[in-house]
């Protein structure tokens, strides 16, 4: 027996031999994940001191600090949190902040191969807003610049330049369906009562959405950001809903038509027999901060039950509608008087929210549910 | 099906035991030893080289490995022989690993989903097959030393798992960051049966060792000439080459 235990032993060890670990590789990755601003002046700068600290999306490539209107900006520096290892360099000359400029910085990664640049911009608060109603006719999209799979929406901003105000879920959909082309995703411009519209369609994921109990995708659109990095995991996380507004909603409008498809599911696919499916419009006012004061960004599943919530402007009853566009109206309902130092202050979010099937959130609703919206507006009490 | 096949081979080891004195002991065949052997494999298809991208080996259960296989010896001058045999026998494997930057990809219904992994993986691999094993042998005492070529024809191939708790960035490590859970809706599964090879060819070394007239034990290591996969298939970083170990007992029927 002992020629046995050692020829095995033998095998054993050529085995482990052609197993050996190597040593550690050196880290790819080149991300900002935070940026903090740092100045002497940080009451005459930020409207709220959290807001010198950024989280950056590991998708973003551009960061945004909106300030004051007339904030000093000498002593200014910024302070990174980057993928260990990885080395940041600013690209633009000099070390100074201008108003509205982007300053690019690149980040290499610690094994040297990889490198990502990033713009940083300082925004003040552009000249106050005369209008009382803003519009919103979704008319500036491009195919997203970077792999040009899917359609991006920009805010026109009071300057007259663009802004990532808008989200859609159209990044997670990329992951289940990289084969799609762009018109096939959940989000997507289509022509409406004048020039574009948004067409928004609960869209089948596929079999990764299926391998990871997310079978459908509603299309939606929304004031916020969209975490592609969550949207595998917790879903509900990937959705962080409403931007800092300063101006106090009072009603909501605009145009849909709606169709649901044919068959509602739920979470597991199973068919959910006399259920028909709806969609969903409504804007949400609330406070961006907590009791503690932690900013607070709500999500796919607080944004319409927040305590947060002060102010709710939601349509009732989004059927079908025969094909025809119909008009909508809401009053917010506010349920707590406006604070007016805190609105100064950015101290309230507003998210806007559109989505093809309400109870799409949760991965429930019938494939082919189709929401078209067009020339929203959003009435605000005029500055007194 | 496994079952089944296993059942055939006893039933024909049992006739060729009973008959084996009249039809397989004549003419060239006169001095040809029959026997067989029962045992367990051990190992798993790996690359040859560890990759840097693989930083530990969490988890290596074992897996129903069973080889089954008779054999005929024909001894021929100076204590050579040439032995072949017919083995039906499971080169499987389950791994769990954590990797750093590991060049994955997802395939499913014609949509694709790779880039690189960090985090823990598992693997599991499943491949039932018929060996033919020719070997020259060299009997020393009780002891005989086998060495040959080998092929195998595979009937049942199974390889899928998971990525999980971990995080994949699509194409390369400035692509998107795709956070994966551990749960069944959070993790990244797949499945590359479909492209694992029919056919092995590959090497065996080992030894015999006959402790009674008739039982004894065997421990052989074998190695594939190629990875389990086809070799277009580059959706895995390394090529997995087969190379396990077995051991067990021999039957000799004389």
């Amino acid at each position: 027996m002992r020629y046995i235990t050692k020829l095995f032993l033998l095998a054993s060890v050529m085995l482990l031999a052609a197993s050996c670990m190597k040593d550690e590789p050196l880290n790819a990755e080149c991300d900002i994940e935070q940026v903090i601003l740092h100045t002497p002046h940080v009451g005459e700068v930020f409207f709220n001191p959290t807001d010198s600290a950024k989280n950056v999306l590991y998708s973003a490539s551009d960061v945004v600090f909106n300030v004051r209107r007339h904030a000093p900006l000498e002593g200014v520096t910024l302070s990174f949190t980057i993928t260990e290892g990885a080395t940041i360099e600013r690209i633009t000359p000099g070390t100074d902040f201008t108003p509205d400029e982007a300053v690019e910085y690149r980040v290499t990664s610690q094994d040297g191969q990889w490198h990502r640049v990033y713009k940083i911009t300082i925004s003040p608060e552009p000249v106050h807003i005369v209008s009382s109603e803003l519009k919103y006719d979704f008319e500036n999209f491009e195919l997203e610049p970077k792999l040009k799979k899917y359609y991006i929406w920009h805010n026109e901003q009071l300057d007259g330049t663009f802004g990532n105000d808008w989200a859609t879920g159209n990044p997670g959909f990329k992951l289940s369906m990289p084969s799609a082309a762009p018109d096939k995703y959940p989000t997507v411009p289509v022509d409406g009562i004048d020039g574009k519209a948004l067409k928004l369609t609960t869209s089948d994921t596929g079999p990764f959405g299926a391998m990871a109990n997310k079978r459908l995708a509603a299309g939606n659109f929304f004031l916020g950001e969209f975490d592609v990095s969550q949207a595998l995991g917790d879903a509900m996380a990937a959705t962080r809903f409403g931007i800092p507004f300063a101006l106090e909603p009072v009603k909501f409008t605009g145009y849909y038509q709606y169709k649901p498809g044919t068959k509602f599911q739920d979470k597991n696919g199973k068919e959910v027999v006399g259920r028909i499916d709806e969609g969903s419009i409504y804007a949400v006012f609330y406070r961006n901060h907590d009791a503690e004061g932690n900013p607070v960004r709500l999500r796919g599943d607080n944004v319409l039950t927040s305590p947060l919530i002060v102010a709710l402007a939601k349509v009732k009853d989004v059927f079908d509608t025969g094909g025809e566009w119909k008009e909508f109206s809401v009053q917010f309902d506010y349920r707590e008087p406006l604070d007016r130092e805190l609105l100064a202050n950015k101290g309230y979010n507003l998210a806007v929210v559109f989505s093809s099937s309400e109870a799409g959130a949760t991965f429930e609703g019938a494939i082919g549910s189709t929401l078209l919206v067009d020339k929203v507006r959003l009435h605000c009490q005029k500055e007194e | 099906m496994k079952k089944t096949i296993i059942i055939a081979l006893v039933a024909l080891l049992s006739a060729a035991a009973t008959s084996a004195q009249s039809i397989f002991h004549k003419g060239i065949l006169a001095d040809v030893e029959y026997g067989a052997r029962l045992g367990y494999n051990i190992g798993g298809s790996a690359p040859l080289s560890m990759p840097a991208s693989i930083r530990k080996l969490n988890k290596f259960p074992l897996t129903p490995n069973i080889a089954f296989g008779i054999n005929a010896e024909k001894p021929l001058k100076n204590n050579f022989g040439l032995m072949v045999g017919i083995k039906f026998e499971n080169k499987g494997m389950s791994t769990d690993c954590t990797v750093k930057g590991y060049k994955m990809e997802m395939v499913k219904g014609g949509e694709k989903l790779g880039g690189v992994f960090t985090g823990n993986v598992v693997t599991k691999a499943t491949e039932w097959m018929f060996t033919f094993p020719i070997q020259a042998t060299y009997h020393y005492k009780n002891v005989t030393f086998k060495a040959g070529p080998y092929v195998s024809y595979l009937t049942g191939r199974e390889f899928y798992g998971w990525a999980y708790d971990g995080y994949l960035r699509v194409d390369n490590p400035t692509g998107e960051k795709v956070i994966l859970g551990s749960g069944h809706d959070e993790r990244g599964e797949y499945d590359f049966a479909a492209d694992m090879r029919r056919w092995h060819v590959g090497f065996d070394v080992g030894v015999d060792w006959a402790f009674s007239k008739r039982f004894g034990a065997y421990a052989d290591i074998s190695c594939g000439f190629h990875g389990i996969h086809r070799s277009g298939f580059k959706t895995i970083e390394q090529t997995l080459v087969p190379i396990y170990g077995s051991i067990g007992v021999t039957y000799a029927f004389r």
